[in-house]
């Protein structure tokens, strides 16, 4: 059995974040609240960048236990043709969304790479900003998307736990955890700018995939010095197929999460999806979360049709309006930021040292 | 009258103003106004022709006696902030442009490399180059040579709100320098624009204390008055410092003395 990598089991370096995650800790919630208030008020000032996902195809590879769209699912499938996705992308602008997250299940024939890339393609016409996630890819894969308008990958690991992630992922390429784990490398190695992590609270022992996932930032962080990255904090929720997660999160545990991941990592930037309810989300506007989406449809397409009655991959639980999501957050003092990024700045990243070139130099005697 | 130079444009405020991290932009406004700042830096980035509700550049446009200093904030290379300096020049109409380049978004630290090359091509376009840099004396000094406007030593990283603490760097930037040494980031207090000030320094740039005060405009205000009473201070001239007390009998009065 292959061996974990050391960055990932060495806990020196996750002593203080442990705790502050400990169920005993000696930090009161309130103590670690008003401390990543602090941070990101300095760091991010009153503002939140806004996004929503588009989900271009449920067709699936794999058997995750949990997920809405594994192959084993009843759902009907579809995939977005170029045509429709342009119609969603306008209708998505239409309420001034302009950064987009693109979503497809695990590769598949219906919807393969070429498919994605042309997906790219389109959304960065439209779009100011195009993040993508979906399945594991080469370094190769990864450098075309960023040459097509791709500046961001996100990518969970859903857990740490190797032992549960091979329960739970039960057939497929999912199913092997090393791939997964070394995906957000390969991104980046591509010349992708940014990484979003997160890990899939309820399959596992939240605050030990919490430690692993800071370790695998840190390290990642280290390695590829210019990565942008960011972490979301996707909580389990009633899924198509009824999954129950085995390890419940709180709301308690879940704010302590976000209030260490700010104080560990203050430049970091915090997701907080649609997922959450409305009143969770207006609380944890400025303490420490800096990006969310909104008016998320989590069906394929969605925008340009809302009388669609399709299940989404989950449940979502702030179905606020962009109207009605703004107005809270200005009532928190907090400026709706829809366009945080120039696509001037798209491309793949520049990973590559400067060499001198030979013939260029004199020996020196 | 007491001017700050940047190419062929002078300014008698020596407050240069952010306008990022704001709660709205009528507060933004409103801190604009109160500094008195002639010079106002917008991230690229921030610029949305599409939706009027989400854009920076039309309501800053529209305020009088301003000059827009578009910044390229997200640039992570020399040849992305040359695209940018590019676009916001044709957006803006303005010939400043504040090259930003911090290849990690976590620390937000600028690239001297980047920077000192992106500074040279757009020099040579005729731009009004203003880069922010980290506060180091011989790249001050390289970015004069390739015709930069200023410089732009951090007084500490981005948002930290740690104060000067780039003095003792910053202190041989401004003695060496041939153009006007601008301090940009870390500042929090008045206070410590002042001392930036009193120091010799050009001017200051100052985006998230004010954003993030409990109230901007009014700390707007408080940042103009400390800027021009620091100004004052050094055109006056300080008292020298020493760092040792006098001695009462002198240690060389045998020097000199008849036998």
């Amino acid at each position: 059995m292959r061996p974990l990598p050391d960055w990932l089991t060495d806990d020196r370096e996750t002593a203080a974040l442990a705790a502050m995650l400990s169920p005993d800790s000696s930090s009161s919630l309130e103590a670690l609240a008003a401390e990543s208030k602090a941070i990101t008020l300095r760091r991010f000032g009153r503002t939140m960048t806004l996004y929503a996902p588009l989900y271009l195809s449920n067709y699936c590879s794999s058997g995750c236990a949990y997920c809405g769209f594994a192959s084993d699912r009843k759902t009907p499938r579809h995939r977005l043709e170029p045509d429709e996705i342009h119609r969603e992308l306008a209708a998505m602008k239409k309420l001034g969304i302009s950064d987009v997250l693109l979503l497809t299940g695990e590769r598949t024939a219906a919807a393969d790479f070429d498919y994605l890339r042309r997906s790219v393609e389109i959304a960065a016409q439209e779009m100011q900003r195009v993040s993508v996630e979906a399945f594991p890819m080469s370094v190769n894969e990864y450098r075309e998307l960023a040459g097509c308008g791709c500046t961001g990958i996100t990518i969970y690991q859903e857990t740490y736990n190797r032992e549960r992630y091979e329960a739970l992922h039960r057939w497929g390429p999912k199913k092997e955890f090393f791939d997964r784990l070394e995906t957000p490398a390969r991104a980046l190695e591509g010349g992708i700018k940014s990484v979003g992590l997160g890990v899939l609270l309820g399959l596992s022992d939240p605050v030990e995939d919490a430690l692993c996932l800071y370790r695998h930032l840190r390290h990642l962080g280290r390695t590829y010095w210019r990565a942008g990255m960011s972490v979301s904090f996707p909580r389990m929720r009633p899924q198509t197929g009824g999954y129950k997660p085995p390890f419940e999160v709180d709301d308690f545990l879940l704010a302590r999460m976000i209030f260490a991941f700010r104080i560990a990592l203050p430049d970091t930037e915090l997701v907080l999806s649609t997922r959450e309810s409305a009143a969770y989300r207006d609380g944890m506007t400025g303490l420490g979360i800096t990006r969310m989406s909104i008016e998320s449809r989590t069906t394929v397409g969605g925008y340009d049709d809302p009388e669609n009655k399709e299940k989404g991959q989950f449940e979502i639980f702030d179905d606020r309006t962009v109207k009605e999501f703004c107005a809270a957050l200005r009532k928190k003092n907090i400026e709706p930021v829809f366009k945080n990024w120039e696509p001037a700045y798209n491309g793949p990243s520049e990973g590559k040292i400067a060499t001198i070139q030979p013939g260029k130099t004199k020996p020196c005697h | 009258m007491d001017f700050l130079q940047l190419g062929s444009y002078t300014f008698s405020s020596r407050l240069i103003l952010g306008t990022g991290k704001f709660s709205n932009a009528t507060v933004m406004l409103e801190a604009v106004r109160a500094s008195g700042a002639q010079l106002v830096t917008v991230a690229l980035r921030r610029f949305n022709r599409e939706q009027p509700e989400d854009d920076l550049l039309g309501p800053l446009s529209a305020i009088e006696g301003i000059t827009l200093m578009p910044n390229t904030s997200g640039a992570s290379t020399a040849a992305e902030a040359v695209r940018a300096a590019h676009i916001a020049r044709e957006l803006s109409g303005s010939p400043f442009i504040k090259v930003e380049i911090h290849p990690n978004p976590q620390h937000l630290m600028p690239d001297p490399i980047e920077t000192y090359e992106a500074a040279r091509i757009l020099a040579k376009e005729g731009f009004l180059v203003m880069p922010y840099i980290t506060a180091d004396p011989v790249l001050a000094k390289r970015l004069e040579e390739v015709g930069c406007a200023s410089v732009m030593p951090l007084g500490s990283a981005i948002g930290s709100g740690q104060g000067v603490a780039t003095a003792a760097m910053i202190d041989i930037i401004i003695r060496e320098s041939g153009i006007p040494v601008i301090v940009d980031a870390g500042l929090r207090s008045p206070s410590e624009a002042a001392h930036a000030m009193e120091m010799g320094c050009g001017a200051v740039l100052v985006n998230s204390a004010v954003a993030v005060a409990g109230n901007p405009p009014e700390m707007a205000e408080a940042f103009a008055e400390a800027v021009a009473a620091g100004r004052k201070a050094f055109h006056a001239g300080l008292m020298p410092k020493s760092g040792s007390a006098i001695a009462t009998s002198p240690l060389t009065a045998f020097l000199g003395a008849k036998e």
